[in-house]
C-alpha cells in the first residue's frame, strides 16, 4: 500500500492547500519549563459515560487515592476515569461542562485532602506484555487523543485493518499553545517510549513525527531521543514541516507527509495510516510501563491578560478558575477565556469547569490581541475564503447557500468536508463569521437527517407493531377455532347426530318452502354438484393459467367456455325444473310477451356473455402446453359424466319450449322474425321436427338431447381443433383458421347460452310470477344447436319481437336496448381489436389479437364479418327453428 | 463574571473590503496620470466628477434602502466604480454623459441587482456600454494625444468643454499635426483595414510612432505597472489578468501569422485602447467574475478571445465593456461547472 516509503525516508513534504499564517504568539508560553499548580481543594472530574458505557465504582462519602479509577466499565468503548489526587467524593452530580455550551454533565465533585497519595501503581516491562495487554493497560488507564478530541486510545491500538503508517502529530500548528512544544523539550525520551509501545501493537513499516519548523528545540529533543531509542534502525524519523496553520490538522497532516488525501467520510485507518499526538505518546507509555492512568496533563495557560504564562500539569479535573487564579490572571471588559487556541478553541461562558484529557490551552488574551467585533459586511466574492482552505472547498458558495438555508446546494458543495478550521473566517475582508454559518448549517443538516433517521425509525416500529398485532390475531383466532374444532371432537356421537337431523330438518323445511317437490330437491342437487364441478373445473384452469404462452389463449378459452357451459347448463336445469312444475300448473296460460321477454333476456345475456368471453380470453393468459393439455383432458373427462344429466334438463327445456311454443302461435306471432329467417330455417330445423313424437313433452325432450349433442359435438371439434393446433404449432405455426373459427364460435355459443338460460330462467322466474308464464327457453336451442355465435345483430332482431301488452314487455325493451348497445360495443370492439393485427395485441380486447399467429390474425377481420353473417344466420335460424317445432307440437295436439 | 461567548477564529486578519478597494484605487492611479499627461485635464475632471455622483448617489439609494449610509460609502467601492468609468469614457465629453453614466451605474447596474456583492454586471462596464450606445458621438470623441495633437486642451479649455459642452469646437482638439481629425489607434486601424490599407499602413499613420500607439501605449503600460502592484499587495489574483491576455496575445499571434496585413499584431492589441486597464483593473472585479481559480482563467481567457474577436470583426473599434458584460454573464455557469476538487474528492463537483 505504501509506495513512497522512499519519499517518507527522505523526509519528502508534500504541498497542502490553502492555509494561513497567523502570528504565532508561542514565545508567551514556551520560554519556562513545564510548571505545576498547587494543590486545589476541589476537583471536578466529568463522568460523561455513567449510565451508558460504565457505572460509577464509587459513592458519595467514598475516600480515594489518586489514580483510583472512579467507574466501571461495561463494554469496549468503555474510557475509565480516575481521581486526580486522593480526597473524599462530595458529590457526583451535573456540573457545568468545559465545553462552548456549558450545559451540565454528570461530574465527581472530589474533595481533595492534600496528600495526593497514589494509589499502588503497577509497573511491567514491554517485553512481557502481549499486545492484548498492552491494550488493556492503555484501556485501564484511561487514555484518551490528546490534541483535542479525546478520541480512546486503546480503540485507535486495535484499528480493524493493518497499520503501516503511523504519524505522530506534533504540528501543534494553532497559534499561542506550546504544550507539546514543552513536553517534546522535557519529556522527548517518554515520547519516544510511547512510540516503541505503538510500534510493537501495530507493527507499522514507518513511523513519521511531523513537526513544524517553529519548534526546533522539541524536534532536536525528538531526533537525540530517537537516536538512543529500542525502535528498529530506519523505521521512525522526525519529519520538519513548513509552519503553516493548520497543518496539524489530522488529514491536513497526512497529505503534507504521504500526498495521500485521506477519501471523504473515510478514516485513515482505511489508507493504513494512524495519527496520534505526542501527549497521547507520552500518556501511553506511562500507562503501559508504569501502570499511571491519564489524570494529569500539560496545558499551556497563555494571553495577554495572565500574568504568569507558561505550560503546567494539570490534574484532570483541576477548575479553570484555580488555573487562572494561580497565573495572575486579570481580567477586563469583556474578558475571553478560550480553551484551545485562537483559531479552533471555544470559549467558556463559566470558567468553574474542569481541565479535561483534551484541553490543551487556557488562553485569556487582551482584547488588542484578538479581532475586534467586526460588523459583517457584503461578500464581494472576493474568494480569499477558498485561497485560504486547506480543504479546497468554495467557502463563498457555501456561505452563499448555508445563508439562505439551501443546506441541499450547501452539501452538494461538500460542506460536510468543512473541517471548521476557521482559515475563510480568518482571511475573509468583509468579517462574515463563515465557520458559524457552515457551523449551524452543519448541524441544521445534522438534525434534518436524525429527523428522518427517527422518523424511518418510527415508521418500522409502527409497522412492527402492526405486523405483531396482525399475527396475534390470527393465533387468537387459530387457537379459538381449534378450540371450537376440540369442543365437537369431544361431542358424543348421539350430539352429532342430532345436529345433523337437525340440519337436514332445516333443508328440508327450506326445499319444501321454494315449492320445490321431492324429486325436484334430489334434482337440485345434481345440479349443485355440477355447479361445483364446474367451478371447480374453472378454478384448476385459473390455476393453471399462470404461466403466460399466447399460443395457448384459444384452447384455453374453449375450456372455460366448457365451464361456463356446464354452470349455465346446470342453471339450466333448475329454471327448467322450475318452469316444469309452473307449466304443469298453468299450460294453457301463455303469454307471448312472457315469451318476448325472454328472448330480449337472453340476446342481452348472450351480448354479456360475449363480452365476458372476451374480457375471458384476455385474462387468461394462456397456460403453458402441458398445463393446457391437462386442461383438456380434465374437460374431456368432466364431460361425459355431465351429459345424461344434460340431457335431462334439455328435455325439460325441450318440454318448456314447445309448451310455450304452442301458446305462441295460438296466440301473437311473431311479426318480423318470420321473414328474413324463412330461408335458412328448413335445412337446420329439419331434425328437430322429425323427432318430434306425437307427446310433446317426449319429443321435446328428443329435441333437446339432439340439441345436446349437437351442441357437444361442437365443443369436442372445439376442443379437438384445439388439439390440432397445437400440434401443428409445433411443426409449422400454422394453424387451421376455419377449424379455429368454429371451435372458438362454438366456445362462444355455449357461454352466451349458458348466460342466456340463466337468465331466461330468471325472467321465466318472474314471468311465472307475474302472469304465470314459463315458457321462456325458446333460445336455448337456437343456442346450442347452431353452435354459432350469438350475433351483436341478434338483439336488434329481438326488438320489434317485444310486445308491449304488458309491464314486462317494457322492461323487455329497455334490457333489449341495452343488448342493443351492448352489442353494438362488442361488434365495435370487434372491429377495432381485429384492425391493429400485430400492434399491441396485448392492450386489444379481442382474444385474436392475443393470438400469435400473424396468419390468424390476418384472417381476424374476415372472420368477424363471417361471424356476424353466420351469427345472424344462426339467430334466424334458431327463431324459425323455435317456431316450427312449436307449430309442430300444435300440429300435434 | 460574564465571559464574552464568540465563535471561533477569534483572530482574523486584518484586511478590509475598504482597503481592497482603496489598493485598487490607488494602483489605477499612474495611468491616470499618465492618461492626462497625453489627453489632457479631461479624464481627471471626469473621474472627480464621477466620484462626486457616485457617493451621493451611493448614499441616496442606501438611505432609501434604510441600509447604513457610512458603511456603504467606507467601503469605495463606489468610488472605484466611479473612477473606472471616468476613466474609461472620453476626456472632453459632456458633463452629463459622466453624470447619466454613473447613476446608471450606481443605482440600475449595482443596487437594483442588491448592492455591493450581488450585481451580476460590472457596473461601471454597464454603464460605459449604455453611453456608448445612447451617445455615440460623444462616447467615441477621443482627444488626439498630445504628442501628436495640433492643439492639446488645457485646463480650462478642458473644463469648459466638459461643462459647456458646444462653448468651443471640440474637433479642434482631435487634429493631428498633419491637420488631420484623429481617431483612437483602434479605430483608425478598424478604418484602415476595413478601406483596404494594411496594418503596415495603417501604422505608418501619425498617430503611430514604430509601430505603437502614441500615448495608448504608455497608458498601458501605467496600468500594467498599476495591475503589477496590485498583484504584489495581494489586491487581485493572477488569473484573470493572465488569461485575458494570453487569450488575446494568442488570439491576435494566430491572426497576425495567418495575415499580417489585414490583423494587427499582438502588441499593437495588447497596448491598445482599454487592454491593460480591463485585465487588471475591470476584469478583475471579483463580485463579477468567476471564483474558482481554474474558472478565473477560463473568465479571464474570455474576456480576452470576445476582446480579440469584436476588434478584429465587430463593428466596435474596443470591445472591453462588451467582453466584460459578456464574461459577467458566463461567470455563474463557471463557477457552477468548474469546481476545484475538494479534500478527499475524485473530482470536482
Amino acid at each position: 500500500m505504501l509506495t513512497n516509503l522512499e519519499q517518507l525516508d527522505n523526509g519528502v513534504v508534500w504541498r497542502i492547500p490553502g492555509g494561513i499564517h497567523p502570528p504565532e504568539q508561542k514565545h508567551l508560553s514556551n520560554q519556562t519549563a513545564i510548571g505545576t499548580l498547587p494543590l486545589d481543594e476541589y476537583y471536578y472530574v466529568p463522568v460523561p459515560q455513567v449510565g451508558e458505557q460504565a457505572s460509577m465504582a464509587v459513592a458519595v462519602g467514598d475516600h480515594v487515592l489518586k489514580g483510583q479509577p472512579l467507574t466501571h466499565g461495561l463494554n469496549q468503548h468503555h474510557l475509565p476515569v480516575h481521581a486526580p489526587t486522593s480526597g473524599v467524593i462530595k458529590a457526583i452530580e451535573p456540573r457545568p461542562s468545559n465545553h462552548a455550551s456549558g450545559l451540565p454533565v454528570n461530574t465527581c465533585v472530589i474533595q481533595a485532602d492534600g496528600k495526593d497519595s497514589w494509589v499502588d501503581l503497577q509497573s511491567a516491562s514491554l517485553e512481557t506484555l502481549s499486545n492484548d495487554d498492552i491494550v488493556a493497560r492503555v484501556q485501564a488507564a484511561g487514555v484518551a487523543g490528546m490534541g483535542g478530541a479525546a478520541f480512546p486510545s486503546h480503540i485507535k491500538l486495535s484499528p480493524a485493518s493493518d497499520i503501516e503508517l503511523v504519524i505522530i502529530n506534533a504540528v501543534e500548528c494553532e497559534p499561542y499553545i506550546t504544550s507539546d512544544d514543552r513536553l517534546m523539550r522535557e519529556h522527548a525520551d517518554k515520547i519516544i517510549s510511547g512510540m516503541e509501545i505503538i510500534h510493537q501493537v501495530l507493527t507499522p513499516q514507518r513511523i513519521i513525527v511531523g513537526i513544524e519548523d517553529n519548534k526546533p528545540e522539541a524536534a532536536d529533543a525528538l531526533r537525540k531521543a530517537l537516536s538512543a531509542s529500542k525502535l528498529p534502525a530506519g523505521v521512525a524519523r522526525v519529519t520538519v514541516v513548513p509552519t503553516k496553520y493548520p497543518s496539524g490538522g489530522e488529514k491536513q497532516l497526512i497529505q503534507l507527509l504521504t500526498g495521500k488525501e485521506v477519501p471523504s467520510g473515510a478514516i485513515p485507518a482505511q489508507l493504513g495510516i494512524l495519527v496520534h499526538n505526542v501527549g497521547t505518546c507520552a500518556a501511553i507509555s506511562d500507562a503501559v510501563l508504569q501502570g499511571k492512568p491519564l489524570i494529569e496533563r500539560v496545558v499551556t495557560v497563555t494571553g495577554g491578560n495572565v500574568a504568569q504564562p507558561g505550560n503546567y500539569w494539570m490534574p484532570i479535573g483541576t477548575r479553570v478558575d484555580h488555573v487562572l487564579k494561580c497565573c495572575g490572571f486579570n481580567p477586563e471588559a469583556d474578558q475571553k477565556v478560550i480553551i484551545g487556541g485562537p483559531m479552533m478553541g471555544y470559549t467558556l461562558p463559566l470558567i468553574q469547569v474542569p481541565v479535561i484529557k483534551g484541553t490543551n490551552c487556557v488562553l485569556v488574551p487582551s482584547s488588542a490581541e484578538m479581532s475586534v467585533d467586526a460588523k459583517e459586511l457584503s461578500c464581494i466574492r472576493c474568494t480569499e475564503c477558498a485561497q485560504a482552505c486547506p480543504a479546497s472547498l468554495l467557502p463563498q458558495q457555501l456561505y452563499w447557500h448555508s445563508k439562505s438555508g439551501d443546506y441541499d446546494k450547501a452539501s452538494d458543495y461538500n460542506l460536510r468536508d468543512c473541517i471548521e478550521c476557521g482559515c475563510c473566517s480568518y482571511v475573509c475582508p468583509s468579517d462574515i463569521p463563515l465557520v458559524e454559518y457552515f457551523r449551524v448549517a452543519k448541524s441544521a443538516i445534522r438534525n434534518a437527517n436524525e429527523e428522518k433517521l427517527k422518523s424511518e425509525r418510527a415508521k418500522q416500529k409502527f409497522e412492527a407493531k402492526q405486523a405483531r398485532l396482525e399475527e396475534e390475531k390470527r393465533q387468537r383466532e387459530a387457537k379459538a377455532k381449534e378450540a371450537a374444532e376440540r369442543r365437537q371432537s369431544n361431542m358424543s356421537g348421539g350430539d352429532k347426530d342430532a345436529i345433523a337431523a337437525a340440519l337436514a330438518r332445516v333443508q328440508a323445511k327450506k326445499a319444501v318452502s321454494a315449492a320445490t317437490p321431492e324429486a325436484g330437491a334430489d334434482r337440485k342437487d345434481k345440479v349443485a354438484d355440477a355447479v361445483a364441478r364446474a367451478k371447480a373445473r374453472k378454478a384448476a384452469q385459473a390455476a393453471q393459467s399462470d404461466s403466460p404462452a399466447p399460443e395457448q389463449n384459444q384452447a384455453n378459452d374453449a375450456q372455460k367456455d366448457k365451464v361456463a357451459a356446464a354452470i349455465a347448463r346446470a342453471k339450466a336445469r333448475k329454471a327448467a325444473m322450475q318452469s316444469d312444475n309452473e307449466a304443469e300448473v298453468d299450460t294453457n296460460q301463455t303469454s307471448a310477451a312472457s315469451s318476448q321477454k325472454d328472448k330480449v333476456a337472453a340476446a342481452i345475456a348472450r351480448a354479456k356473455a360475449k363480452k365476458e368471453a372476451l374480457k375471458q380470453a384476455l385474462q387468461a393468459e394462456a397456460p403453458t402446453d402441458s398445463d393446457n393439455k391437462s386442461a383438456d383432458e380434465a374437460a374431456d373427462t368432466l364431460e361425459p359424466k355431465a351429459d345424461d344429466r344434460q340431457a335431462r334438463i334439455a328435455a325439460a327445456v325441450a318440454r318448456a319450449k314447445a309448451k310455450k311454443a304452442a301458446a305462441k302461435d295460438a296466440g301473437v306471432n311473431d311479426p318480423k322474425g318470420q321473414i328474413p329467417e324463412q330461408n335458412s330455417v328448413d335445412s337446420i330445423a329439419q331434425s328437430d321436427p322429425g323427432e318430434l313424437s306425437a307427446e310433446e313433452a317426449k319429443k321435446a325432450r328428443v329435441a333437446a338431447a339432439v340439441a345436446k349433442a349437437k351442441a357437444k359435438k361442437a365443443a369436442q371439434q372445439a376442443g379437438d381443433s384445439k388439439s390440432t393446433v397445437e400440434d401443428t404449432q409445433a411443426e409449422s405455426a400454422e394453424p387451421k383458421p376455419e377449424v379455429e373459427l368454429t371451435a372458438e364460435e362454438a366456445k362462444k355459443a355455449r357461454v352466451a347460452a349458458a348466460i342466456a338460460k340463466a337468465k331466461a330462467k330468471k325472467a321465466a322466474q318472474q314471468a311465472g310470477e307475474g302472469q304465470g308464464s314459463d315458457a321462456h327457453m325458446q333460445k336455448q336451442p337456437a343456442d346450442v344447436n347452431s353452435a354459432e355465435p350469438d350475433s351483436n345483430s341478434e338483439p336488434a332482431d329481438v326488438k320489434p319481437e317485444a310486445e308491449p301488452s304488458a309491464e314486462e314487455a317494457k322492461k323487455a325493451r329497455v334490457a333489449a336496448a341495452i343488448a342493443k348497445a351492448k352489442a353494438k360495443k362488442a361488434a365495435r370492439q370487434d372491429g377495432e381489436a381485429q384492425r391493429p393485427d400485430n400492434a399491441a395485441p396485448l392492450n386489444d380486447e379481442r382474444s385474436e389479437a392475443m393470438s400469435p399467429d400473424t396468419d390468424q390474425s390476418e384472417q381476424a377481420p374476415a372472420q368477424s364479418a363471417e361471424e356476424i353473417k353466420k351469427a345472424r344466420i344462426a339467430a334466424a335460424i334458431a327463431k324459425a327453428k323455435a317456431k316450427k317445432a312449436a307449430k309442430d307440437a300444435e300440429d300435434k295436439e | 463574571m460574564a465571559f464574552k461567548i464568540t465563535s471561533s477564529p477569534h483572530v482574523t486578519k486584518n484586511s478590509q473590503t475598504a482597503t481592497v478597494m482603496q489598493r485598487v484605487i490607488l494602483c489605477a492611479l499612474p495611468g491616470l496620470v499618465v492618461q492626462c499627461v497625453y489627453f489632457g485635464w479631461g479624464s481627471l475632471i471626469q473621474v472627480l466628477l464621477a466620484i462626486a455622483v457616485a457617493l451621493v448617489a451611493e448614499a441616496a439609494v442606501m438611505k432609501l434602502r434604510k441600509r447604513a449610509v457610512g458603511v456603504a460609502l467606507g467601503d469605495y467601492s463606489a468610488v472605484l466604480t466611479a473612477l473606472l468609468l471616468g476613466i474609461a469614457i472620453p476626456p472632453l465629453a459632456p458633463w452629463w454623459v459622466i453624470v447619466i453614466g454613473t447613476l446608471f451605474a450606481i443605482v440600475v447596474v449595482k443596487h437594483l441587482y442588491g448592492g455591493l456583492g450581488n450585481n451580476l454586471f460590472n457596473p461601471a462596464m454597464a454603464a460605459y456600454v449604455l453611453l456608448l450606445i445612447a451617445y455615440p458621438v460623444q462616447m467615441t470623441t477621443w482627444v488626439a494625444p498630445a504628442p501628436a495633437a495640433q492643439y492639446s486642451p488645457d485646463l480650462l479649455a478642458s473644463i469648459s468643454q466638459i461643462f459647456l459642452p458646444g462653448s468651443g469646437d471640440i474637433n479642434l482638439f482631435r487634429l493631428g499635426i498633419d491637420g488631420t481629425t484623429m481617431a483612437t489607434p483602434l479605430d483608425t486601424m478598424k478604418t484602415g483595414l476595413s478601406m483596404g490599407l494594411t496594418s503596415t499602413e495603417v501604422l505608418a499613420k501619425p498617430l503611430f510612432d514604430e509601430g505603437l500607439s502614441i500615448g495608448w501605449f504608455w497608458v498601458n503600460m501605467a496600468y500594467l505597472a498599476g495591475g503589477l502592484v496590485m498583484l504584489k499587495l495581494g489586491a487581485i489574483r493572477w488569473q484573470i489578468s493572465t488569461g485575458m491576455l494570453a487569450a488575446l496575445f494568442i488570439c491576435s499571434g494566430i491572426g497576425f501569422m495567418m495575415n499580417p496585413d489585414t490583423h494587427g499584431s499582438p502588441v499593437f492589441h495588447l497596448f491598445s485602447g482599454a487592454t491593460m486597464l480591463a485585465a487588471f483593473f475591470i476584469a478583475t472585479d471579483p463580485v463579477t467574475a468567476a471564483t474558482s481559480n481554474r474558472g478565473r482563467l477560463i473568465f479571464g481567457a474570455l474576456i480576452g478571445v470576445l476582446v480579440y474577436v469584436i476588434r478584429q470583426y465587430g463593428g466596435y473599434p474596443d470591445a472591453v465593456a462588451f467582453a466584460v458584460l459578456l464574461a459577467n454573464l458566463c461567470a455563474p455557469l463557471i463557477d457552477y461547472y468548474v469546481r476545484p476538487r475538494t479534500y478527499g474528492h475524485r473530482s470536482g463537483n
